[in-house]
């Protein structure tokens, strides 16, 4: 046999696998996800996510690690925060104060600078390849099975739409809100009541019944199911048009992002799994200080309102709390007084669910030009958030007769941060 | 003599007890047509090995879907009584024409058939569908999704490339030749520039390339092995990422910077060397295909290059490598190339792969039935890489034709075996013509776009618009806009797999979006507008069944009908409109079955 360790495409394990159905016969088939105890287990405690991604890369320096009165430092102080000794940005003043629910990460080399190469690796913690991201993950293995809400869901302004769900199935693929609108097709077609859509929904059920007899399932059940789900976000649609209530939206604030946030909170309120906030517009080639002012300005309160939110309604202990980019910004300032790409020394922020809180994981050099202990990847963070999820990331998701790593077996969970 | 030492002398003495005139081979063609079928799989488990072994065409009277079904089930004793019974004519009309020519058939085409006595109506209609233009449009829709793999357009245009997709198929071009140009363009010629979309729109990205030259030609997705030998599969070594990748690792994409057009320029220097991270053993290598030979740079070149290498300038060497990898990829020698489309072309067919994932192909995930393999890989060998040839006999075939359906639940045979048909999910581009197909839309924008055309050239138009190909183009130009939406509702981008999977928002899509809605509206010779003139519920019952499920309906399931319909006091449009959308979201709508 070959070692078996390495980059551990989805497919290194079908040769296994076939080896192991020979010798141990179906049971082997079961991944340990699958089976009832374990799934049950992780259901119970319905675990969430949630994701505020920073869309364009968030200057580290102008944030979680900031390094002032330094060649590179920019313009902006450090403050002291909740957690003694822990300082961030000037920019992030309210965040500050809630420190002691969150941890920081400051070790990060991704060892690329392309927006596409930088977003793949931080969702499916893997460099290449096709893979689920973080939160179809979320909704196959944490979602309650009769659940009212899609298990991932993606509040966006704009953006592409990928196929996060890899070959985990369409059902765990993103649901994207556009902003605070609700998804499409929510309303029944003019001119029916809704009598007649059960009805017409009903005659579709007879039609499968005697279709179905004789024939294997597998493929038709998942079809209905995809219509089960249907049905139950149209029985939301009003949850999803609500009009936010007033005095939230003084405190989140009334542009799209604290809307988006406060939206979010509602869907976490009613058991959604995954739910991805995206904030939009970090990419600061040109007057990154400006930029990063306006842009974490409408960041740093929203989300302290969110985070001191979940915390003080219990959520948070079941809700991991991600914030993330696809990498952050060169040391160096450029003559448009901008940074740039710069994949190779930057900092996330998290906490919520199994992640030990005040927590700070490696250290940048004192100009911020590369780590100098613990360096960490988007392998290493991955199995942190699912770790941290109670889901066992050095086991295998178990497709249609493939076993495939769940996360990369040469990297590892940050340990010291998990609870 | 024929009968070499590989011959399994087991089936042999079983074939002369059967028939004591079996050796005689001259008198088979005479008496195939009472041959049983064991004696038929007997005699072929021997004639395959034979055509491996040598050219020699032992039974090519015997028409290959006879050697494909004689093939099926073999070892299997269990086969005959597990396998499902043939399709109705029903079925196999719907289930062909969405194989062949990507949409359900027309209430009339289900009609006709399903009237039309004749014996040998099966053959005729494959052969007629295997004509049409359709056809080739079909067979663009599934090798532009299997080779581009709806990734979003880079440097070619995605119209160029279908078109020159879909003339190939219409020309019936043979594989290696398609392939051969797909290999070879450059993008500097505007005439062979659609072909070079595959290369050009991976960007000559090596991580792209490299992978799916490997999966997409070879049935073998070697990723893994870039790095170091595969972990998992045996099969898989660095050296054979390395040798595909040597074909191309001089060549780069230049930019002419007048044109601002995209090509492929070459340097006449580079060699590839790897280190495994593992062993760190290094590995250095030619262009080499899996376990070929390696193929060697010309030595002692004094003037490398045709066109030198400088600022703004395409280069050209005199010897390319990038060229080497055409020839080398459809060599004859190459039977990965032959045996990767043959399971490619058998799973479009059957539903999944001879071997399966389509691109897993290694030793201990062999084919499910080499002897089948080997008998269509040889095939399509003898016969210059004609998939026309290969499809319409698949078509043929028993196991193509087996029903979908067992009458007794508890024993729903293993999918490996083809002993039973597999449900094949519609994919997006079939979804949408066979909706648009049963609601009448498709009928009625083809008498709007014939009015037109020949209101616009009266002495032309009415001969021109009976002509298949004016009216599939015009047809397709007009309702192309419809197709786009289903792909990107319910069309995944990136790796396809065989795995059917559906989301809220595609039932979503199909419940309440406007688009489907509108079809439903009763408009001139539409479904909605045809149910709604007649009188009687049975009436009705057929015309829906034999609209959307292309088969007439049961007693049963008129009562249904007749039920869903009387349910409610006053009959309006919405209950036709209603009736008709439960039967097109249906699951057996769905499927291909």
């Amino acid at each position: 046999m070959r070692r078996n360790q390495g980059c551990n495409q989805r497919d290194h394990h079908l040769a296994r696998r076939q080896f192991l159905a020979g010798a141990a016969g179906g049971a082997v088939g079961l991944g340990l996800l699958d089976s009832p105890a374990t799934a049950e287990k992780i259901k119970g405690q319905h675990k969430r996510v949630l994701q505020v991604y920073l869309q364009g890369g968030v200057s580290q320096l102008e944030s979680w690690d900031p390094k002032p009165g330094t060649e590179f430092g920019g313009p902006f102080r450090a403050i002291p925060t909740s957690v003694p000794g822990m300082h961030i940005s000037e920019l992030l003043p309210y965040t500050a104060q809630y420190m002691h629910l969150l941890s920081i990460v400051r070790s990060i080399n991704l060892k690329t600078n392309d927006h596409r190469q930088g977003r793949l690796f931080m969702e499916k913690g893997r460099r290449a390849g096709e893979y689920p991201y973080v939160g179809s993950i979320a909704s196959k293995y944490l979602a309650p099975p009769n659940s009212e809400l899609p298990g991932y869901i993606h509040i966006s302004t704009r953006g592409l739409s990928d196929n996060t769900a890899a070959f985990l199935g369409a059902q765990h693929g993103q649901l994207k809100f556009e902003g605070v609108k609700p998804p499409k097709n929510l309303a029944v077609p003019k001119g029916l009541d809704q009598t007649a859509d059960a009805r017409r929904i009903q005659l579709r059920q007879q039609f499968n019944t005697q279709f179905g007899r004789g024939r294997s399932k597998s493929m038709t059940e998942s079809f209905d199911a995809s219509f089960e789900q249907a049905a139950k976000l149209m029985g939301r649609k009003s949850f999803f048009e609500k009009a936010p209530d007033g005095k939230d939206l003084e405190r989140y604030g009334k542009h799209d992002f604290g809307r988006n946030c406060l939206l979010a909170r509602s869907l976490l309120e009613n058991n959604a799994t995954c739910v991805k906030v995206t904030h939009h517009g970090y990419d600061s080639h040109a007057e990154n200080f400006n930029f990063h002012l306006e842009q974490l300005g409408e960041f740093d309160k929203t989300f302290a309102m969110l985070l001191s939110d979940l915390h003080e309604r219990g959520l948070l202990e079941s809700t991991l709390v991600m914030v993330y980019s696809e990498f952050g910004r060169t040391p160096k300032i450029n003559v448009r007084y901008g940074r740039d790409h710069w994949g190779s020394a930057w900092s996330i922020a998290l906490g919520g669910c199994g992640i030990q809180p005040g927590a700070t994981i490696g250290v940048t050099n004192e100009k911020g030009t590369a780590v100098v202990d613990r360096e960490i990847d988007a392998g290493h963070l991955f199995h942190t958030y699912l770790q941290a999820l109670g889901i066992d990331s050095t086991n295998d998701h178990e497709i249609s007769g493939r076993s495939i790593p769940i996360g990369d077996p040469t990297a590892q969970p940050i340990k010291e941060l998990l609870a | 003599m024929i009968f070499s030492t590989s011959f399994d002398t087991m089936a042999f003495i079983d074939l002369m007890a059967d028939t004591p005139l079996a050796p005689a081979c001259s008198i088979l063609p005479k008496q195939r047509d009472h041959m049983s079928l064991r004696f038929i799989r007997k005699l072929l488990s021997c004639t395959a090995l034979f055509m491996v072994g040598s050219t020699l065409p032992l039974y090519a009277e015997i028409p290959l879907h006879q050697q494909i079904d004689a093939l099926v089930g073999v070892g299997n004793e269990q086969f005959e009584k597990t396998a499902s019974t043939p399709a109705d004519d029903a079925t196999f009309l719907r289930r062909v024409t969405l194989d062949l020519t990507g949409t359900i058939p027309s209430a009339e085409a289900v009609r006709t058939f399903l009237a039309d006595p004749s014996t040998d109506k099966r053959t005729q209609l494959v052969d007629q569908l295997i004509a049409s233009p359709e056809h080739a449009r079909r067979l663009q829709y599934v090798f532009d999704t299997m080779l581009m793999e709806r990734r979003p357009d880079k440097h070619v245009p995605a119209t160029e490339w279908r078109n020159y997709l879909r003339n190939s198929f219409w020309d019936n071009k043979p594989w290696d030749v398609l392939v051969n140009e797909i290999l070879t363009a450059d993008g500097t010629d505007e005439k062979t520039r659609p072909a070079a979309k595959f290369l050009l729109d991976r960007e000559l990205k090596a991580e792209e390339v490299t992978r799916d030259l490997g999966r997409l030609f070879l049935g073998r997705d070697l990723q893994c092995a870039q790095c170091h030998d595969h972990p998992n599969v045996n099969d898989y070594l660095q050296r054979h990422y390395h040798g595909l990748n040597a074909f191309l690792n001089r060549s780069y994409l230049f930019k002419n910077p007048k044109t601002k057009k995209t090509s492929i320029g070459e340097k006449a220097e580079g060699l590839v060397s790897f280190t495994s991270v593992f062993t760190k053993e290094e590995g250095k290598t030619a262009p080499r295909m899996l376990d070929l030979p390696e193929i060697p740079d010309p030595a002692n070149v004094k003037e490398p290059y045709k066109v030198k290498p400088a600022k703004n300038v395409r280069s050209v060497p005199v010897y390319s490598r990038r060229l080497q990898l055409a020839n080398a990829m459809t060599n004859p020698t190459n039977v990965a190339f032959q045996q990767n489309i043959v399971n490619r072309l058998w799973a479009m067919m059957l539903g999944r792969g001879l071997v399966e994932p389509l691109d897993m192909w290694h030793a201990d995930n062999p084919p499910s039935n080499p002897k089948l393999l080997a008998l269509l890989t040889d095939t399509l060998k003898q016969n210059d890489y004609d998939m026309r040839l290969l499809l319409r006999e698949l078509a043929l075939s028993k196991t193509y034709q087996r029903s979908s359906h067992v009458s007794n639940e508890a024993e729903i045979a293993d999918e490996t075996d083809f002993g039973i048909g597999l449900l094949k999910p519609l994919s997006p581009e079939q979804l949408a013509w066979s909706m648009m197909q049963a609601t009448g839309l498709t009928e009625n924008t083809l008498i709007n776009l014939k009015a037109k055309q020949i209101k616009a050239d009266p002495k032309q138009g009415p001969q021109q618009t009976e002509e298949p190909q004016w009216q599939e183009e015009a047809l397709h130009t007009a309702l192309n806009r419809n197709v786009t939406t289903f792909v990107s509702t319910f069309g995944t981008v990136g790796a396809q797999s065989s795995q059917f999977n559906a989301s809220a928002n595609q039932a979503l899509f199909l419940q309440n979006d406007p688009l489907v809605q509108s079809w439903l509206v009763p408009s001139r010779n539409n479904l909605t507008a045809r149910l709604k003139k007649l009188k009687t519920t049975p009436q009705i019952a057929e015309e829906l069944y034999l609209t959307v499920f292309s088969r007439y309906p049961s007693e049963a399931e008129t009562e249904q009908v007749a039920a869903f319909l009387t349910d409610t006091e006053t009959q309006s449009n919405q209950d036709l409109q209603q009736l008709v959308w439960a039967a097109l979201s249906s699951d057996e709508f769905r499927f291909n079955h």
